[in-house]
């Protein structure tokens, strides 16, 4: 009794867990501090040795590498630091839209694995169980390199969807909107529109309150916001004029231009006159040609031999078109079968004269030094309305001034009777041609190049100039096959929570809800979906990250993300250590920012206690 | 008093037509989502079986099948890794019988017989169309079934089966490797490694070893000493916050300058297997440490009061609970990194993927097809993956259930 409250038997040292743990601190500390210093060491002296870059002042340094995925003007004359930014920016783009459509397929195959329908829940489980299994890699280079690249060429022969939408193996081109001549006009209507439209939510909200009877305060504030809007858009399109300095700098022999502002109005651009984007312009050109030869193709996994192809021309944009057989033999042994015309076609022999194509007539251009049947299309009244790219892109189709084909003096004589072989409503451009100007003077092409007036917005259709896509709003073909990959991938995973999400509201709830009378509708998105989505979204937010890491699988695709363009910066600049650095730091932002989101969405979604 | 026999239930609920009408065709909507998506379903299949059967050139998969297992290990050799693949049959089969024996171990046998099919599959195949590696795989079907009968008749090898599983590894690692000089036993550098053995070498060695360092690291992020645990964070979330492709890059870039030694003297295996196996050690800390959250802490003060030290406590009462709990969850990480395998073309080796996605592609003899080899070769590569890890997504499936995990 004495000694138990008298002095305590003391611990020894050794045996204390207090003063044991202290020193395993210590030494852990120590070992790991030792590591980081000889590491660093070993860092500094290698980097001393080979004299590669160890700080960051190469980010101002000009890049020269050409991205073609740019969600902000960039060109290979910037620094590295705004290519990087691009990588970034990328990065967002395919992630936001990633996560948005693999929420909405997830869902939807949860929700099938879940339906009353033996059918749609066997899919809804071999999609999860097929797609899921096969590595991420795997998907995109079947994506990548198996169905987008073997779709048609852009060049004549896009898949035309609904609504202007053009689909090849450059990727999908839809129709987009832009802002016009007009638009700084609108501007202020916009924005009273907007306050308009919360003046309005306000006050009716407090009416609808102070009345105390039922009603929905948006439908009006909306209403009285589009009116606003719209009478100012019609205002600030009949006010929009053509700004005196916007011109074009149109070089025709190469078909393509730049609209730009023309500060010192002289019509060329100078050094620091900066473009001026999509500006819709109306390209004329009186007559012209184009040139091609018919080659063997590989399209959709087979050969199509013999194929010719001119850059898409629309009816309508013409006035007369011709296509001859360049060449005096050539032209008596073959003919042309049209798949498309103007624009695409077979050469072949006719060889049992019967005046059609048939199976098995095409040209083999295999034959050593055989270089394919030239022909040449001639176009009258070539017109096309385009609006100029971001960075005031204008391009049409490479015409060469009539005449310039002809590959010997009687072929230019031999121009003058024409007809042979020629197809299309006229005859009448190659009796022109005849008739034009001494051969001695080389002919020309007299491009008119005409800048259309526009309102507070222009509608922008894509079209496809020779091989790629103007105009519009553009997936190449890396960004559609990565993000497909990205979504069908994790769609199994969003799936698969769903599915558990809506099993783990209690059965209960479901047969209160269908005792309290309400429809199977109204059950799903009344009682259990709000109950669903509070167990759903922790990990889907997590599945949404995944996804975003999961876009450095890029290099795949060839698409510039921020890991694919820092991966060729690190080669190109040998700067590994500082561009290891910048990777890590702009995934642990992408990370971080993730997890403030699920921390604000779980705070939500506490169910809040009383 | 006699007891009326129960009846059977009327006829329009069995059968199949009560069958259909509940599953297929309940209503308007489900008897049109029923016949569109069935449409859908029997062309679509009808279509693909026909390309695979008729419309896909199979060849350039048939013919690079030794790329696609091996690359460019010699083939004189290529009997080694395959009787390595013969042990671990034996040693598999070997446990599958004696957990037969103790009326367990059903998720070991099932996997031991379907990876024993492969097998079988693969030595006809042998016998019809791959002279060189006939004996071989004939001996590696016979290894596997030796395996299992030792095990079944001899059941005292339960107690030496851990140390037969230990000495299997070296055993594999030697037959692989070689042991140098000329002859049957030359060295293999791991340079001429590639292919799927290089996929199976790389997902068993970070799963092996990122396991007892993916422990460790969940103990240190829950240890009460500071230090150890906010370097346990701090090195868990820095690896966790960038995607492995990133690790595997740094780490071809940053590791021979951590080192201080030229690129060529560290192979770019070892840079990958560093990477692979550090990404994958944290993924298995924070599941480890779902676990030991998942023992309640009554079970740590129990063993307290019996006396047990801090360390014992550990590793007798909580850590295996901890990872009875995550097992599952582990098994669902290995099918993961098995997958992410693919992704060490970064660092420049030849496993199955890159074999797939670019050495056959630029080959002479696949340029000549029109459209190139990619589809099949993709659709061959996706199925080979799948294979895999739809059969251990199952294995996790019935560890689940035996576990009874979230049955309690």
């Amino acid at each position: 009794m004495k000694q138990a409250s008298g002095t305590p038997e003391r611990i020894p040292f050794w045996r204390n867990v207090k003063t044991l743990g202290l020193l395993a601190q210590v030494i852990f500390t120590l070992v790991v501090l030792t590591a980081i210093v000889i590491l660093w060491n070993n860092v500094a002296s290698a980097l001393a040795r080979s004299s590669l870059p160890a700080d960051f002042s190469w980010l101002t340094s000009r890049a020269g590498l050409p991205i073609g995925e740019r969600p902000i003007p960039y060109t290979p004359d910037d620094p590295y630091w705004r290519a990087l930014l691009i990588g970034f920016l990328n990065t967002l783009k395919i992630a936001l839209v990633g996560v948005i459509l693999a929420s909405i397929l997830g869902v939807l195959v949860g929700l099938a694995r879940l339906s009353n329908n033996w059918l749609l829940r066997q899919i809804g489980t071999w999609y999860v169980e097929i797609l899921r299994n096969t590595p991420l890699s795997v998907q995109i280079i079947f994506w990548f390199t198996a169905a987008i690249a073997t779709l048609p060429p852009t060049i004549s022969a896009p898949i035309r969807l609904p609504g202007g939408i053009l689909f090849s193996n450059r990727g999908l081109a839809f129709p987009a909107i832009y802002p016009g001549f007009g638009f700084t006009a609108w501007l202020p209507w916009l924005l009273g529109a907007i306050i308009l439209f919360a003046v309005i939510l306000v006050m009716r909200r407090r009416q609808i309150r102070a009345s105390e009877r039922p009603g929905l305060a948006w439908p009006y504030a909306l209403a009285g916001m589009l009116v606003v809007a719209a009478s100012g858009y019609l205002v600030a399109s009949q006010q929009a004029t053509i700004p005196s300095t916007v011109a074009v700098d149109f070089v025709t022999e190469r078909g393509r231009g730049v609209t730009f502002t023309d500060t010192n109005g002289n019509g060329e651009r100078d050094r620091g006159e900066s473009a001026y984007g999509h500006v819709p312009v109306t390209v004329t050109v009186p007559e012209a040609a184009i040139e091609a030869r018919s080659s063997n193709l590989v399209e959709q996994r087979q050969v199509k031999p013999s194929v010719i192809r001119f850059p898409v021309i629309e009816e309508g944009e013409y006035d007369t078109f011709d296509i001859r057989i360049l060449g005096e033999s050539d032209r008596e042994r073959f003919s042309i079968h049209w798949i498309d015309a103007p624009v695409s076609g077979v050469v072949f022999e006719d060889r049992n004269n019967d005046g059609v194509w048939q199976e098995g007539e095409e040209l083999d251009a295999q034959g050593e030094g055989f270089q394919g049947v030239r022909t040449v299309l001639t176009v009258t009244g070539f017109q096309r309305d385009l609006v100029s790219d971001r960075d005031g892109a204008v391009r049409i189709p490479n015409f060469d001034p009539v005449g310039t084909q002809a590959e010997n003096v009687e072929e230019i004589e031999d121009a003058g009777r024409s007809g042979a072989g020629g197809f299309g409503p006229s005859n009448l451009f190659g009796a022109n041609a005849a008739s034009d100007d001494e051969p001695s003077d080389a002919p020309t092409l007299d491009t008119v190049v005409d800048i259309r007036p526009s309102g507070a917005l222009v509608w922008s259709p894509p079209s496809v100039p020779v091989s790629n896509y103007t105009g519009g709003f553009r997936f190449t073909a890396s960004y559609l096959a990565l993000l497909l990959a990205l979504v069908i991938y994790t769609a199994t995973f969003i799936a698969e929570i769903t599915r558990a999400g809506i099993m783990a509201v209690p059965k209960g709830q479901t047969e209160a809800a269908k005792a309290l009378g309400l429809s199977g509708r109204q059950t799903f998105s009344l009682v259990i979906f709000p109950q669903a989505v509070r167990i759903i979204l922790p990990p889907m937010i997590s599945q949404y990250l995944n996804l975003t890491k999961n876009s450095s699988l890029a290099p795949l695709a060839a698409y510039a993300e921020i890991f694919a363009i820092s991966a060729v910066v690190a080669n190109q600049t040998g700067a590994s250590v500082p561009v290891t650095i910048l990777i890590i730091v702009s995934y642990l932002i992408i990370s971080w920012f993730f997890s403030v989101v699920l921390n604000i969405v779980n705070a939500r979604m506490a169910i809040v206690e009383r | 008093m006699d007891m009326i026999p129960s009846r059977p239930p009327p006829a329009g609920q069995r059968g199949v037509q009560a069958w259909l009408r509940r599953n297929l065709f309940s209503g308007w909507v489900n008897t049109a989502v029923s016949l569109v998506v069935g449409y859908l379903v029997v062309v679509s299949t009808i279509n693909l079986t026909r390309w695979v059967v008729t419309g896909a050139s199979w060849e350039p998969v048939w013919t690079n099948l030794k790329l696609l297992a091996i690359y460019r290990y010699p083939m004189e050799l290529a009997w080694r890794p395959v009787i390595a693949v013969g042990v671990f049959l034996m040693l598999t089969g070997l446990s599958a019988a004696l957990g037969r024996r103790a009326g367990k171990g059903k998720i070991i046998g099932g996997l031991y017989a379907w990876l024993t099919g492969l097998v079988v599959v693969l030595t006809v195949i042998a016998w019809l169309a791959w002279p060189s590696v006939r004996e071989a795989w004939t001996a590696a079907t016979f290894m596997a079934a030796g395996g299992y009968l030792a095990g079944w008749f001899v059941p005292k090898l339960v107690r030496a089966q851990a140390w037969l599983w230990s000495a299997g590894l070296p055993v594999v690692l030697v037959l692989v490797y070689g042991l140098g000089g000329e002859g049957p036993w030359a060295t293999v550098r791991t340079l001429e490694w590639g292919g799927f053995m290089l996929t199976i070498v790389i997902a068993v060695f970070g799963i092996t070893v990122s396991f007892p360092l993916g422990i460790a690291l969940a103990l240190g992020r829950r240890s009460s000493l500071p230090a150890i645990k906010y370097f346990s964070i701090g090195f868990i979330e820095l690896i966790r916050g960038a995607p492995l492709i990133t690790w595997l890059f740094i780490a071809s870039l940053m590791v021979p300058l951590l080192l201080d030694t030229s690129p060529d003297s560290i192979p770019a295996l070892a840079r990958a297997l560093v990477a692979v196996t550090l990404f994958s050690a944290v993924y298995m800390a924070e599941n480890v440490r779902g676990g030991l959250q998942s023992v309640p802490n009554g079970q740590r003060e129990a063993a307290r009061a019996l006396g047990l030290s801090g360390w014992q406590t550990t590793r007798l009462i909580v850590l295996p609970q901890a990872l009875r709990a995550v097992i599952p969850v582990l098994v669902g990480q290995a099918i993961g990194l098995f997958k992410d395998t693919s992704l060490v073309f970064i660092v420049g080796l030849h496993d199955f993927f890159e074999i797939g996605r670019r050495i056959i592609p630029s080959q002479p003899e696949s340029l000549l097809y029109p459209g190139g080899v990619l589809l099949e070769l993709s659709l061959f590569m996706a199925a080979v993956y799948w294979f895999f890890s739809y059969r251990m997504s199952i294995a996790s499936r019935q560890l689940e259930k035996e576990l009874g995990v979230g049955e309690r």
